[in-house]
């Protein structure tokens, strides 16, 4: 009887071992995850990987501000404003550099050009070269495509750009080509360029589509990683995100769809949805033979398959358990 | 052996005993939180620039002082009412308005005032998840430190949806509530809709006159299973109108409305009288004190106030907080949350609970005036309104002016779901419709409506304050306690003893913890029980391992107590 009972726990431990195994697995994915500690007041988690390019302000105090060219729209040229010598009077000494709490009411940058369907280019540089380099490398026009159509291909997401990822030189003048296929606003927005050319770090394209506006900028010469994304609330999270690599690159932007993985992930459950019972399924000799130990014993397959190996692993452990016994008796 | 182990036990309980005995001598001292360990913050935002209070005109714009703490920035009050097509440059630059937010062309009835109008309206997620850090964002705090999950209705903005790069927190457009809209009878209205958000919504008028049915891609009346499809993520609709009717309405999503219309996708809807020049401030954002009101107000009434009352399940709202794949935020939000099942835990007035109703939400009057309520519940339960110092008279229902004679003035006016009234608020001090000046509150009387999820004060309390009792930086000179810790989160999160400062003795302060606390009662018990247990195991595992000892011990004591025996019987 004892050997019977013996047999059944043993049975059950190997079935809750698997168990437990599965369970530890995720736990230990969790504790990976939270290691992840990321600053939570600064959401634009490039600003301090890149922040090593922005120190040397002082050095480039003789660059001119880089003040928006009027001349990068494709579209809608009868509407533009070139507004920034007005707004440069609006704000006297404010140095663009907000605060935390501040400029609740003073968004824009010196730099930009906005016309009166809402399409705004901002940070554009046809001509002043970053302090490192001596020319410029190539001259590249790359299409960029927006809209929720590209998310498709990436489950869980409902906004994306058409590519992830595009590479360009140190040095080289990128003509940006935003394509926004959306009935909606879109931007294409780009941090952590140096500050002393580029209004806060930033480059930034905005287009309520479907409708495509151009702009024009000159990348540094060190090997960096930039973050590319539209910050609408919740489109890059939900999957509008990119990185362009200038030269061999920087360290990657995490959660970009399809390319690196998310800080966060979210936790999936298996869902008991119904469903269309498939055919072969039900012909498997295997799934009958479940089917029929489930309906007619108290105990499912695999608990039965467990105790399987309960029993067949119950002599080696009563030989592992006698020959530690004689080992302790020799001794 | 044994023996020893007996006596530790023994001690152990004794140890365990002189403890309790100890600390039942005297009671714990009171303790206090002091500011230092408080998350505060300050009363009134010092960001809002002093001038916004002031009258002014900008761009030709007449905008009304509003002298509360936090008003609306003029430069938007002024780009609303001529439209973002026909402001200023620079004046639209002091606002996150996009260039084509409003639209306003075409003098059709040749009055003065443009008659053909677009409004732009974006769907945007308020303290949303992020997949890259543990925080929210955009943020939008309803009470310090409070964030619940919201969508909303916001005018199409542009640029960053925060309020600059190194901030979280949302800009100055995105926020609770949805924008109150104002139209004039006969205008023709075109209220577009972009989808910027995530998951399926339309748009829904609420008691606005609108046709049933859209022609192609138009809205109609906004319920995706009779009049129109639903309008997906990265889509566009147009809801065209022309309005027949005077009145305050709503507006608000009609998708899952169970849920939708919680999360903060509602708004008023006002359809002012035709009347000649009458340039209408078109949005009211976060609602409040309108600063320009119609000409048909001004003709009867000193002040215009859009006063939008909302409720909120923080179960509800803390599921878009949950997971940032849209599918798993469908399925909990379609299949798993039960509405039937829900509590209401915050109560909010034009958006925010107290004490920063303190900030926007107050009614600002002076004696013998005429003010204009206009009151709109969108909780799913009933509201209970009362007006502490003054009786107001209910002359409109749902929009709808009630017979004059048959008119109702009293103090707690009741709001069905989804229901408005027009209140009209008499200053004149004669002990029925006010009692004189001073600081009057006004709030749900249901008592959880004054509650952030159950602490008090909280909720949609805010209040009627008199000129002369308005200080400087338009808070209201207390003749109580002061209320600045209101403004900490800790008081929020029940960290913060309510009456540790009543008297200087602090008499209803916190209780200190008793002197022993290293471990508590419930796991001290537990550790003693586990002790036994173990000194009897192993006293068991003593008896049996050295079994020849214990019996010769035994047969020793034995023999001792039979020697000794004998010994007596010898004597
Ligand atoms: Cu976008
Ligand atoms: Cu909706």
């Amino acid at each position: 009887m004892i050997k019977y009972i013996t047999i059944l726990f043993v049975g059950m431990l190997v079935i809750n071992g698997q168990v437990m195994a599965a369970e530890d697995a995720e736990s230990t994915d969790h504790d990976a995850h939270s290691g992840h500690d990321m600053d939570h007041g600064d959401h634009m988690m490039d600003d301090s990987d890149h922040s090593g390019h922005d120190m040397d302000h002082s050095d480039h105090s003789g660059h001119d501000m880089g003040h928006g060219d009027d001349h990068g729209m494709a579209h809608g040229d009868d509407h533009m404003m070139d507004d920034h010598s007005d707004h440069s009077m609006m704000h006297p000494g404010e140095d663009g550099h907000a605060s935390h709490h501040g400029d609740g009411h003073h968004h824009m940058d010196d730099s930009h050009i906005m016309d009166h369907e809402g399409g705004m280019i901002m940070g554009q540089n046809f001509d002043k070269l970053p302090s490192s380099c001596d020319s410029i490398s190539e001259e590249v026009e790359i299409t960029v495509r927006a809209g929720r159509e590209y998310a498709n291909k990436f489950p869980g997401t409902m906004y994306a750009f058409d590519e992830q990822q595009w590479h360009v030189k140190p040095c080289a003048k990128v003509t940006w080509h935003f394509v926004n296929e959306d009935d909606i606003r879109h931007q294409f927005m780009m941090h952590g360029l140096p500050r002393y050319m580029y209004q806060n770090g930033m480059f930034h394209l905005e287009v309520t589509g479907p409708r495509t506006i151009s702009g024009t900028l000159i990348v540094p010469a060190t090997d960096e990683t930039y973050l590319v994304h539209c910050d609408i609330s919740q489109h890059m999270e939900k999957g509008m995100k990119a990185q362009l690599v200038v030269g061999n690159g920087g360290e990657d932007i995490p959660s970009i769809p399809g390319l690196t993985p998310y800080a966060f992930p979210d936790t999936y459950l298996h869902e008991d949805l119904p469903q269309v019972s498939n055919e072969d399924d039900d012909d498997s000799l295997l799934t009958q033979v479940d089917e029929f130990v489930t309906d007619n014993t108290p105990f499912s397959l695999i608990a039965l398959f467990g105790v399987l190996i309960g029993l067949l692993s119950v002599p080696l452990i009563l030989k592992l358990f006698s020959f530690r016994k004689n080992k302790v008796e020799a001794e | 052996m044994p023996t020893h182990f007996l006596i530790a036990v023994l001690a152990c309980f004794f140890f365990s005993a002189t403890v309790v005995a100890q600390t039942s001598l005297k009671l714990p001292e009171t303790i206090k939180v002091v500011p230092e360990a408080l998350t505060s913050e300050p009363v009134c935002d010092p960001i809002i620039a002093a001038s916004w209070r002031d009258a002014q005109e900008i761009d030709g714009v007449k905008i009304r002082e509003s002298r509360r703490c936090n008003p609306d920035n003029p430069a938007l009050i002024a780009a609303v009412v001529k439209g973002t097509n026909n402001i200023s440059m620079a004046t639209l630059m002091e606002t996150d308005l996009s260039a084509d937010t409003i639209i306003k062309e075409d003098d059709i009835d040749g009055d003065g005032d443009p008659d053909r109008i677009t409004i732009k309206l974006e769907v945007m997620e308020l303290n949303g998840p992020s997949p890259d850090f543990e925080g929210l964002i955009p943020t939008f705090d309803i009470a310090p430190g409070i964030q619940p999950g919201l969508w909303v209705f916001a005018p199409k903005t542009r640029g960053m949806s925060t309020e600059n790069f190194e901030s979280v927190r949302a800009n100055s457009l995105l926020r609770l509530p949805s924008p109150v809209i104002r139209v004039e009878v006969g205008d023709t209205v075109r209220l577009v809709l972009e989808n910027s958000h995530y998951l399926p919504h339309t748009i829904h008028l609420h008691g606005v006159d609108h046709p049933y049915a859209g022609h192609g891609h138009d809205g109609g009346d906004g319920v995706p299973q009779t009049s129109e499809s639903f309008l997906l993520p990265g889509g566009q609709r147009v809801y065209e109108f022309t309005p027949r009717q005077a009145g305050t309405m709503l507006y608000h999503c009609h998708v899952q409305t169970h849920t939708h219309l919680a999360m903060g996708l509602v708004g008023m809807i006002i359809v002012e009288e035709n009347r000649p020049n009458n340039w209408l401030q078109t949005l009211n954002v976060g609602a409040g004190h309108v600063r320009h009101p119609s000409v048909a107000i001004q003709e009867e009434f000193d002040h215009e106030y859009d006063l939008h009352y909302h409720a909120m399940d923080k179960e509800l709202h803390e599921i878009i907080q949950k997971y940032n794949d849209p599918r798993l935020i469908a399925r909990d939000m379609n299949r798993l949350y039960d509405i039937t099942d829900s509590t209401e835990d915050y109560y909010v007035l034009n958006g925010l609970s107290f004490p920063y109703t303190l900030r926007e939400s107050l009614i600002i009057v002076e004696p013998d005036q005429k003010v204009k309520l206009r009151v709109a519940n969108t909780a799913s339960e009933m509201l209970a309104m009362h007006t502490h110092g003054h009786k107001a008279t209910i002359t409109h229902y749902d929009g709808i002016e009630h017979n004059p004679i048959a008119q109702i003035t009293r103090d707690v006016y009741a709001l069905a779901a989804a229901q408005r009234l027009d209140l009209t608020l008499n200053t004149t001090d004669d002990g029925l419709h006010s009692y004189g000046e001073g600081i009057w509150l006004f709030h749900d009387h249901r008592e959880k409506g004054i509650t952030n999820n159950g602490m008090n004060p909280g909720g949609n309390v805010s209040a009627i304050v008199y000129k002369s009792y308005l200080d400087d930086i338009g808070l209201p000179k207390s003749q109580g306690i002061d209320i600045s810790k209101y403004f900490t989160e800790e008081f929020h999160q029940r960290k913060l003893p309510v009456w540790q400062d009543l008297d200087a003795s602090g008499s209803l302060g916190a209780a200190a913890g008793q002197s022993a606390p290293i471990i508590d009662p419930a796991t001290r018990i537990t550790l003693i029980d586990f002790i036994f247990g173990l000194v009897a195991g192993l006293m068991l595992y003593m008896l049996f391992a050295r079994r020849e000892q214990t019996k010769q011990a035994m047969l020793q004591v034995v023999s001792k107590l039979k020697g000794s025996k004998g010994n007596k019987a010898n004597d």
